[in-house]
């Protein structure tokens, strides 16, 4: 009975000091999840249970219209130095190794890993270069430099790069490299896109990035939620007819001695742009030299992207918009006669022909193929005058943007009566393209109103949206009829028989193309440049039908200054190898040989 | 002593349930460990599918392409080079469709039994709730 008791009386303690234990416990906890110190406890927690990341989803992809690749994404890798890690070797080592790997000065590595960084209140830090003017940039390496540099971390008899770290991050990659360079434009390392295509469409192409909180031990099984991904999108862009058309834009630039030149493709039809070049070329992959801090800030930027962006006077290419207003009302017809002496006043200036020389006699025909500008100025200020010419101009939407879908768009400018600074003279000299300025995409917008039968589509770069959800197709629009059917037929008939006449540089055998050579003066802030022009060509076919629709446009050559000599040719080199790879048949040729049935 | 005996049966009880209850989150954890890893996993076979399409692309850009066909004696064809047929019942391709981008996965709840996703609050009740429901 002793014996018994004294037992209980131990196990009775026993419990008395477990249930004590289990009070205390119950105690803390309550104290831990309700006390004054809850938050302090709770972020702690949190703290050691996760770590909060920025989740970029992945950059939407670009194609041509054939599904050739223009815009990827692929892999680069900042440096990191983790600076708690760190050595005494690893100190010297890791600026040495990546000095010798990287061709960087030692000195200024050495410096980033051995400041004392724990002072400045950061324990991980970006390794940076410094660029041409000085200014830090994050360093990163590729792939193969990268699986070099982990082959170092995991050999023992290798450099002591402890504290070293790559952080894999996108990169936005251009297989075709400068091609369509400057229609894409680029994506800097922060993933925000510049110019073009990249620029206007940043943010579809982006996504939404979003912050997760990733456990390290994760006490449910689930997926981590995703950002929403970016849009694919696919031009309106051939990748085959762009090659072509720059490899002709680069060899005429060669061997004209020219300073600059683009060449716009368009599809009259439907607004397509087919193919968009400049010379000289930007390389995306490589575009540090063209971000908006290292450019040399210009209107609009006008190097970045010159088919939207490069304003010139466009000259007698303009020409043809004067004619087409006072063939609509009815003001001249193709033989209306016209004796051109060699000069006329408008507004008390003298307007004098490209040549200098008086053509006698012309028909409206002979104005355009000889591309007389006394001719021109005649129909502006006798025929047409100065309300009805700029009502026609403004419809053709001349000094309007064209709202194409590539950034960096600019509006140009022409000087109209309602315009304070406008004075008679004016009138005369924007007849035949000279005190108006214009951009490619601007001057080959309003000629596809001829080319597509008096209607003009908006041109646009992108041809269909996907996204997550399915594909969207945007169809074109139309951004009026500045002209009637009947009078676009009519000039296009005028310039094709001009064509055939004095521009035949640019005809192409089997074919009834239409078109106007354009030799402009540069304007500067001392009057016209005595010695430059701009040598351009604006022509579209095959008639009756035309499926594409080109300007070339040439900035100072040096061999000849003449539209005809320098740019028509490159339009006939680029028609014929259109219509080739865009399996048009000549006129001849049609059906003349039946396969199948 | 069956007061005792009481206690220490009540104490066992709580001690297996614990137990379950930790094995059940362990292997809710190590579940939880895979998927964080198969995430991983997938986000680097992403990577490596797009480099290896802009790999692929870089191949075959034109200026390459070009310069294999001029190496193999191609020349780019002219009008006078291209005989025209018409070919009754001839379909062109079609437009190319660019492919979906990956959509946003509903959070993954849609996939996972509820073994992993139920707490044991929610189990007693499923089990011992007024519904009464223990299927």
């Amino acid at each position: 009975m002793n014996t018994e008791g004294v037992t209980r009386r131990r196990i009775r303690f026993i419990l008395l000091i477990m249930a004590g234990a289990v009070a205390a416990l119950v105690l803390q906890l309550v104290r831990v999840q309700f006390g004054p110190y809850a938050p302090v406890f709770a972020a702690r927690a949190e703290y050691g249970a996760a770590i909060v990341e920025r989740v970029v989803p992945a950059r939407g992809q670009i194609y041509d219209r054939n599904g050739a690749l223009l815009a990827a994404n692929g892999t680069m890798f900042y440096i990191e130095i983790e600076v708690r890690q760190l050595t005494e070797k690893s100190k010297k080592d890791i600026p040495l190794t990546l000095s010798k790997l990287l061709l960087l000065p030692l000195e200024d590595l050495y410096t980033q890993v051995t400041t004392d960084w724990p002072a400045l209140g950061q324990y991980r830090i970006r390794l940076t270069r410094k660029d041409a003017q000085g200014s830090p940039w994050p360093l990163t390496v590729d792939k193969t430099v990268a699986e070099v540099i982990n082959g170092f971390l995991a050999d023992p008899l290798a450099p002591d790069l402890s504290g070293l770290d790559l952080v894999a991050a996108p990169k936005r990659v251009y297989p075709a490299g400068t091609i369509a360079g400057h229609v894409l434009g680029f994506v800097n390392q922060e993933g925000q896109g510049f110019y073009g295509v990249e620029g206007y469409y940043d943010e579809w192409l982006s996504g939404k990035p979003i912050t997760v909180h990733r456990p390290f031990i994760p006490l449910e099984a689930r997926l981590q939620p995703n950002p929403p991904s970016g849009v694919n999108l696919v031009l309106t862009l051939d990748l085959a007819v762009q090659q072509m058309v720059e490899t002709v834009l680069k060899d005429t630039i060669e061997s004209s001695l020219a300073e600059s030149g683009q060449v716009v493709v368009m599809d009259p039809r439907t607004g397509e742009i087919l193919a968009m070049a400049a010379w000289p070329v930007l390389d995306p992959n490589n575009y540090e030299p063209w971000l908006p801090d290292t450019v040399e800030e210009e209107e609009g930027n006008p190097v970045i992207t010159p088919g939207v962006a490069g304003t010139y006077e466009p000259g007698s290419t303009f020409k043809v918009l004067t004619m087409a207003a006072a063939l609509d009302l009815d003001r001249v017809k193709p033989e209306t006669e016209f004796i051109d002496n060699g000069q006329i006043e408008v507004g008390g200036h003298i307007i004098r022909n490209w040549d200098g020389r008086s053509w006698g006699q012309q028909t409206m025909v002979g104005c355009l193929e000889h591309s007389l500008n006394v001719c021109l100025a005649w129909i502006a200020a006798d025929r047409l005058g100065a309300t009805d010419l700029y009502a026609y101009l403004s419809r053709f939407g001349i000094g309007q943007l064209t709202g194409v879908d590539l950034a960096g768009e600019v509006s140009g400018e022409l000087r109209t009566p309602r315009d304070p600074d406008w004075t008679e003279p004016d009138m005369g000299t924007n007849s035949f393209g000279q005190g108006v300025s214009l951009t490619p995409l601007q001057l080959l917008t309003a000629v596809s109103a001829l080319a597509n039968h008096g209607e003009m589509v908006q041109p646009h770069m992108v041809r269909q949206v996907v996204g997550p959800q399915g594909a969207y197709w945007p169809q074109p629009t139309v951004l009026g009829r500045p002209i009637s059917r009947e009078t676009a037929d009519k000039l296009t008939e005028m310039l094709a028989q001009s064509l055939e006449g004095e521009t035949r540089y640019a005809a192409v055998h089997g074919y009834r193309l239409a078109g106007k050579t354009g030799t402009a003066q540069i304007a500067t802030e001392k009057g016209y440049d005595p010695k430059w022009t701009v040598a351009s060509f604006v022509g579209w076919g095959p008639l009756p039908d035309p499926r594409f629709l080109v300007l070339v446009r040439i900035d100072k050559p040096a061999t000849a200054p003449w539209g005809s000599v320098i740019a028509a040719p490159a339009f006939q080199e680029i028609a014929e190898r259109l219509v080739v790879m865009m399996g048009l048949p000549p006129d001849t040729s049609v059906a003349q040989q039946t396969v199948g049935g | 002593m069956r007061w005792t005996g009481k206690t220490m049966l009540v104490v066992i009880v709580v001690l297996v349930v614990s137990g379950v209850y930790l094995a059940v989150n362990a292997r809710l954890a190590r579940a939880g460990r895979d998927v964080l890893s198969l995430e991983a996993r997938r986000t680097e076979l992403l990577r490596t599918t797009s480099e290896l399409n802009a790999e692929l692309a870089s191949r075959t850009a034109p200026e390459t392409m070009m310069a294999k066909a001029v190496a193999l004696g191609f020349q780019p064809a002219q009008g006078d080079d291209v005989l025209f047929l018409t070919i009754d019942g001839y379909v062109p391709p079609s437009d190319f469709v660019a492919p979906r981008p990956p959509a946003e996965p509903d959070g993954g709840q849609a996939m996972l039994s509820p073994a992993y996703t139920e707490t044991l609050g929610d189990w007693l009740m499923r089990w011992f709730g007024p519904s009464g429901d223990s299927s």
